[in-house]
């Protein structure tokens, strides 16, 4: 066991160095640089002589490859540089946007699963029913419905027609989370109510559950006790991809809801082109990405002990 | 369900059966009256979708104009149909790529094993790590923007959930006696997978792409949002959408057009996935990466 | 299993109470707000107070950090501008030229930092020195040799000769701080002006408390928060939705949701230009008759009157029309498609196969469009261009991208480079030519040269007098716009929206001055 989690976290490294070298490479790719950047938006042009010693000073003007491994070996030593736009150190600034992440995934995550569990479940006992069919329509919906358009609606409907939340976000509070938590949660929802109504139909069909009922057990038991169960491991699978998602930030959502997180900050350093800020973001991705994939095999053993660890997936 | 007798059962299975096929026909039908619809866009526009005329800017749906027009005066009922070629094809064309890339890559993985299949899959992993929007900020730059970079960019991080997918199933298959028996009878790996693999694995590989469809639509269009998609004065409904969407409150029709379009079409193939996968399998869905 | 949905269930209706608890608290912190009313709050929107915009923190010797800065009254500057955009005296009381490189100015004498320090000679010599060893741009500019303060009175000695150098020290990186009390880690200086920040957060808020010992009146707002929303639609609803009391940057396509009595506007013309610069070095904008068809073939009335909604000025010339030099001051062309199509048609621009373009010796009249999405202006005028060109005959290719900075220096890549500029942020006219046209202009990207342009500019930078300054400027926009060198579109009207009750605050021509001692709400 300690083994696999060892073997997993080891992942990491191939993982870090690969997306880091391809990050580097793409805003390479992407021309420009931050110190063009900064000079367009201060609206005011700067001299070719000032750029230069600007590039000069941040080491912009160096190889791609020399600069790779610069950052590279800051890294190792826990060092990941200072934002070329703000100043500060890029580390403390990705923590300090942390919370705000975490509380954002994790209120849209609990909204999620509050509804879709429910009404997918809802929606395959009441298979080819009116009940199933609005509830599969009111998914097509959400699931059509591009997430800034959803934003503008709620905001629309919740703070200017019935003042129930503020547009936007003040501080990091629960308050000013539904909203962008709405969002991303009626997306969501939407698609997970197909699956989990799926995943429970692909229980009912299978010859247990019929010789249950024939041996004069009551649906709601044989439901309760077996068939979610087994839909268990779906839906976690389901939420760990999601919580995944949702830690890497959401960049639009973030930005018009003004919600200081993680994704607002990564567009912003995209579009500045501030290339540590940038770099911490992708190491961050890379750290999700496999933790949360753990976690999701972790579970998937302890609800089903069937699994074996290290086991193809 | 709650109701017992053998006999019925079998019969509702049968009605089942038979509806999930008319079902399947009918979202056929209506898919390829999409289709056709954004490939003879231009003779169904009443107007011109790109001519604009600033004294009709902004005019309500009416019987002039059914939608309304833009802020150009562009007639947004030409604008929409023409922006069904470029929103349903780029999706289209997207899904086809991640899927066959993908399945290419599952397969080889799965069959072949080895270092082959570590170094892949740990491609797979770096790419599904890996955030879109760095991929489509540094593609759209090299390619100068458009849809065919955020195409690209979604394909690059898209492709691993299909080699996921077909790997794990290739995985199953060829430990099969009839592939042994293939092998034996001297099979090559190609005629091996091409024969016996991949029709034994295309169905949930299919079916995951056509559900997926409606989702590319979707982040095609959420690019487009941060001004990674089309380019104007190309009608793309995801572009149309954000590029309106300060009017929602003054024009709506501006925003809500291509909106519908959008929901309309995505929830078509939706339909269609979810139909398909019923007549594919009716034991559900195979299991997502 | 029961259990389980039992608790999800528990979860869920905790979830809602939370939520709906905390709606309720919203209306207790109303109640409380209302009980209160000795203490006067503000909030404003802005949507470019941000680190992409240079704005990462108010310290005006960072980047731009002097624009929000001047903007939300903290600092002030020696000189500022009148609504003419003339210079008149603020912090400074009067200045005189000694010789060309010597330059006195005497200070007001009663005015204090708000840190308690008293704004003397000393003070405004330790700033500019500060100023120009951190910040390049205002380095260049000034050409700051040596300071010496004495009392009141500061005299600076330029290495050559500057003779906008009091327009520059009204940039908003010229405002006076205290570099004793210095600048803080998140970025905040101590200023003159009527309000003090007291906590600053990059890209999301500035809290600023009144300044009662300001020199010139007394503030009259106890507590303003300035809260950045890069979102314009975010803007929009905020606004409506009463949780900001005024708005700066605005989408155009909102204002017919606040023009009414709820709601009050202030605009004005800034010298913000929508304008495209041909590229010499292309086969087809280096054709004069090209550049004069361009001219005559964009409907800048019809832009700025649909797309803008009437919040632009169509442009003639380089500056508007609140400057002596500017609007009707220079000629050009003006819209005349018929016009247009003669001209091409006379310089042997043909449509021979029938497409609706016109082609001269195999060459096609396809026009690359370089502009950027950034400003929501660009994007209309490139569409609308796109329209009334094709109807000259011109293929006019859009190249709308975040990434022009890069295109527009490979002169092989573009004709036509449609940006947005700032052509007077001093009040001064050299500064546009000096960027933008001479031989060693680092924007100039399309590679113009004027020999007559070059002897005026040599002019203009020894010229003192203002009022001969003006005269040159005249003259060299009209040598511009005769080479049809650079079309200019429109000028940027800049407005601020309002609650009504809402007063003192005014859209200023240089767009520096927003927040002032006037300021006040009902």
């Amino acid at each position: 066991m300690k083994k696999y989690v060892i073997k997993r976290l080891l992942l990491l490294i191939p993982i870090v160095l690969g997306i880091t070298f391809l990050s580097f490479g793409m805003m390479r790719l992407a021309g420009s640089d931050v110190v063009l950047q900064q000079a367009e938006g201060s609206g005011a042009a700067l001299s070719q002589e000032a750029m230069e010693a600007r590039r000069e000073e941040l080491g912009l003007n160096r190889p791609f490859l020399v600069q790779y491994a610069d950052w590279l070996k800051g890294f190792l030593t826990g060092d990941l540089g200072v934002s070329y736009v703000s100043g500060k150190d890029v580390f403390s600034e990705l923590v300090s946007k942390l919370p705000a992440t975490l509380l954002l995934a994790a209120l849209s995550a609990a909204l999620t699963v509050a509804v879709a569990v429910p009404l997918g479940i809802l929606a395959a006992i009441r298979q080819n029913r009116v009940t199933d069919y609005l509830i599969r329509g009111c998914s097509f919906i959400g699931n059509s419905l591009p997430n800034f358009f959803t934003a503008l609606l709620l905001m629309y409907f919740l703070s200017i027609r019935f003042s129930v939340f503020p547009v936007i976000s003040d501080g990091v509070s629960l308050r000013s989370a539904a909203m962008p938590a709405f969002t991303l949660a009626i997306a969501m929802a939407s698609k997970y109510v197909r699956q989990v109504r799926a995943a429970v139909l692909d229980e009912l069909g299978r010859d247990y559950v019929e010789g249950a009922l024939s041996r004069g057990i009551p649906f709601s038991v044989v439901l309760r006790k077996n068939v979610l169960r087994s839909c268990l491991s779906a839906i976690l699978t389901l939420l760990a991809l999601s919580v995944g998602s949702l830690l890497g930030g959401t960049a639009i959502v973030e930005s018009i809801f003004m919600w200081d997180g993680v994704g607002k900050m990564a567009v912003d350093a995209i579009s500045m082109r501030d290339y540590p800020v940038i770099q911490a973001y992708v190491v961050w991705m890379a750290v999700i990405y496999v933790i949360v994939n753990l976690a999701a095999d972790l579970s998937y053993r302890i609800l089903d002990p069937r699994i074996r660890m290290g086991g193809e997936r | 369900m709650d109701s017992g007798g053998r006999e019925v059962t079998v019969r509702r299975q049968k009605i089942k059966k038979n509806r999930v096929k008319v079902r399947l026909i009918i979202f056929l039908i209506l898919a390829a009256a999409l289709l056709a619809a954004a490939v003879w866009a231009e003779a169904l526009c009443p107007y011109d979708p790109y001519a604009q005329d600033m004294s009709a800017a902004l005019q309500p749906p009416g019987p002039a104009h059914l939608l309304g027009t833009d802020r150009y005066g562009r007639d947004m009922l030409s604008r929409v149909l023409i922006g069904a070629r470029s929103s349903i094809f780029s999706a289209l064309l997207l899904a086809g790529i991640t899927g066959m890339l993908g399945t290419a890559a599952g397969v080889a993985c799965g069959y072949f094993g080895g270092a082959a299949d570590m170094v892949i899959m740990r491609i797979s992993d770096i790419c599904l790590a890996f955030p879109s929007l760095v991929f489509a900020m540094g593609i759209a730059a090299v390619l100068n923007g458009g849809m065919k970079g955020a195409v690209i960019a979604l394909a690059a991080v898209g492709w691993p959930k299909y080699a996921r997918l077909a790997r794990s199933q290739t995985l199953t298959v060829k430990n099969s006696d009839y592939i042994a028996a293939a092998r034996l009878s001297g099979s090559s790996a190609l005629q091996i997978i091409f024969l016996h693999i991949l029709p034994n694995t295309g169905g949930p590989i299919l079916v995951t792409a056509a559900l997926d469809i409606g989702t590319m639509m979707m982040e095609l269009a959420g690019l487009s949002f941060l001004g990674l998609g089309a380019q104007p004065p190309a009608a793309e409904w995801g572009s149309m959408m954000s590029g309106g969407r300060s009017m929602l409150q003054t024009s709506p029709w501006v925003v809500l057009s291509p909106g519908l379009a959008i929901f309309v079409s995505v929830a078509l193939f939706n339909l269609l996935g979810d139909a398909f996968r019923d007549w594919m399998d009716p034991k559900g869905p195979g299991g997502h990466g | 299993m029961r259990k389980k949905t039992g608790i999800l269930l528990l979860a869920l209706c905790c979830l809602t109470a939370a939520l709906s608890g905390c709606g309720g608290q919203k209306e207790n912190e109303g109640q409380n707000g209302a009980e209160e009313t000795a203490v006067k709050e503000f909030v404003m929107g802005d949507t470019t107070f941000n680190a992409e915009n240079g704005e990462a923190d108010i310290n005006p010797h960072h980047d731009s950090g002097g624009w929000p800065c001047i903007r939300y009254g903290v600092g002030e500057t020696l000189f500022r501008f009148s609504d003419e955009m003339e210079l008149e005296p603020w912090l400074a009381e009067s200045y005189e030229t000694v010789d060309e490189l010597t330059w006195v100015i005497t200070l007001r004498d009663d005015v204090y930092f708000t840190s308690g320090r008293h704004m003397d000679g000393e003070a405004v010599k330790e700033c500019l020195e500060h100023l120009t060893e951190n910040h390049v741009r205002a380095a260049g500019n000034l050409s700051m040799g040596e300071i010496t303060a004495e009392g009141q009175q500061v005299t600076i000695r330029t290495e050559t000769p500057v003779p906008a150098l009091m327009n520059y020290l009204a940039d908003p990186y010229g405002c006076i701080i205290d570099m004793e009390a210095g600048v803080t880690e998140d970025g905040i200086v101590t200023g003159t002006g009527p309000y003090q920040a007291v906590a600053l957060e990059t890209d999301t808020r500035l809290e600023l408390v009144k300044n009662p010992e300001y020199w010139n009146g007394e503030p009259k707002i106890d507590k303003i928060t300035v809260r950045t929303i890069s979102d314009g639609d975010t803007l929009t609803m905020a606004l409506q939705g009463g949780e900001i009391d005024a708005a700066y940057g605005m989408p155009y396509a909102s204002y017919p949701l606040f023009e009414n009595e709820d709601y009050t506007f202030s605009s004005c013309a800034t010298s913000r230009v929508f304008f495209g610069a041909m590229n010499f070095e292309s086969p087809v904008t280096s054709d004069p008759a090209v550049r004069q068809a361009i001219a005559m073939g964009i409907d800048k009335e019809s832009f700025v009157k649909t797309l803008l909604d009437g919040n632009g000025y169509p442009a003639v010339g380089v500056f508007p029309d609140s400057f002596t030099f500017g609007g009707s001051a220079v000629s050009t062309e003006t819209y005349d498609p018929e016009g247009a199509k003669q001209l091409l048609e006379e310089a042997g621009w043909t449509d021979t196969d029938g497409d609706g373009i016109r082609e001269k010796d195999g060459q096609p009249l396809t026009l690359r469009w370089l502009t950027y999405p950034s400003r929501q202006e660009l994007p209309l005028l490139a569409e609308a261009a796109q329209a009334t060109l094709g109807e000259i005959g011109f293929d006019v290719s859009i190249q709308n991208t975040a990434d022009h900075n890069t295109i527009r220096t490979d002169s092989g890549a573009w004709d036509i480079y449609v940006s947005a500029f700032v052509t007077a942020p001093t009040g001064d006219p050299e500064y546009f030519f000096a960027y933008c046209c001479l031989d060693g202009s680092y924007q100039n990207v399309g590679h113009y040269h004027s020999d007559r342009l070059e002897e005026l500019a040599g002019q203009l930078a020894a010229e003192f007098d203002p009022a001969r300054r003006g005269e040159l400027a005249v003259e060299m926009q009209q040598t511009v716009l005769d080479d049809n060198a650079y079309v200019f579109c429109s000028h940027l009207r800049m407005s601020m929206i309002a609650r009504a009750g809402v007063t003192g605050l005014t859209a200023h021509p240089c767009d520096y001055y927003e927040i002032t001692v006037d300021l006040d709400i009902q």
